[in-house]
């Protein structure tokens, strides 16, 4: 029998998603996915007059395009890198930003031309909220975790 | 560094840390899923364990408790991989007592770790865990998700099983 695993550590280091920035493309791609698809589809409902058939489809597919970023991003946190406490807390504070800039974005495009602000800020509204909790959630469990590594190692 | 402040630095998200838990687990792990399974499937299994530790880690709760965390993961992926074997051989049976047990005493590791692959998998199993891996009937009994009173009449069959295997190969217990 064998008693040598074939492949090394280093070997298996080598081929876990260990690295930080493919965590954080994950979570910039989910990100930027949602905050386009958000923007593409307030575009479209404000639209004030019919749209030309090819320019709604150009709006269709760059909606499919960031829905497909954001669910690649998904994948890769749930399956392949998922976040841990440090990532998530940087992940939190973008999909925080990326709220509050399509929020506004988005409210600045409805008011201009004339639908009003109560569904974009709404909508908006809804994503900081979500976000901010994640941030809280994020800071509470990273804070937990640097204490506890700050009493295991003395400091 | 104990292992508990290794495995917070790695849900920190510090690489180096993480880098580490592999170097320090990976032969153990290894040696599990290489009892449980032919060469060919052990390092493809235990790069699954790897991958499924890295995505389970953020969510371990008791970072003191790692070593009975991973092989829980090990073993879900060794069952996975022998289920149908796995499936059968699931039957227990509670109140065996432990004795105490003469092949312990009369033979080697490497004499023990031949005699293994003959047992059936969960005799193998729990040997491993108990004596190839060091670790507490609690840990076993957590890994393997039995009773602790199971995991002792499941060990003193296991040893039974692998007496009458080294005596069948000459060892005199």
């Amino acid at each position: 029998m064998n008693d040598e695993p074939r492949v090394s550590a280093e070997e298996m280091i080598g081929r876990l998603p260990l690295s930080p920035w493919a965590r954080i493309r994950a979570a910039v791609a989910l990100t930027a996915g949602l905050a386009g698809a958000v923007f593409m589809g307030a575009l479209l409902i404000t639209e004030p007059g019919p749209l030309p058939g090819g320019t709604r489809l150009a709006f269709a597919l760059f909606t499919v395009l960031c829905l497909a970023w954001a669910s690649y991003g998904g994948w890769v946190m749930t399956h392949r890198a998922p976040l841990f406490a440090t990532d998530r807390v940087i992940a939190a504070w973008l999909a925080l930003t990326a709220s509050a800039v399509t929020t506004a974005v988005v409210t600045t495009i409805a008011v201009q031309r004339g639908a009003g602000p109560v569904l974009p800020l709404a909508t908006g509204g809804v994503l900081v909220a979500v976000s901010a909790v994640l941030a809280v959630r994020a800071h509470v469990r990273r804070a937990t975790l640097l204490r506890r590594k700050r009493e295991l190692s003395g400091e | 560094m104990t292992e508990e402040l290794l495995v917070v630095r790695a849900q920190l998200g510090e690489r180096a840390a993480l880098a580490e838990l592999v170097r320090v687990w990976h032969v153990p792990v290894w040696t599990y899923v290489r009892r449980m399974l032919d060469a060919a499937r052990a390092d493809d299994v235990t790069q699954e364990v790897w991958l499924a530790v890295v995505r389970g880690l953020p969510r371990l709760r008791e970072p003191g408790r790692f070593a009975p965390w991973l092989f829980t993961i090990a073993r879900r992926a060794v069952a996975d991989r022998l289920r149908e074997e796995y499936g059968e051989a699931e039957r227990t049976s509670d109140g065996e007592p432990v004795m105490d047990d003469p092949v312990e005493a009369a033979t080697d590791r490497a004499a023990l770790v031949t005699a293994l692959s003959g047992l059936p998998v969960l005799e193998r199993e729990i040997l491993v865990l108990f004596y190839l891996e060091d670790l507490s009937l609690e840990d076993c009994a957590q890994i393997c998700r039995v009773p602790l009173g199971t995991v002792k009449s499941r060990l003193s069959r296991a040893r039974r099983l692998l007496r009458d295997h080294l005596t069948e190969r000459g060892f005199q217990p």
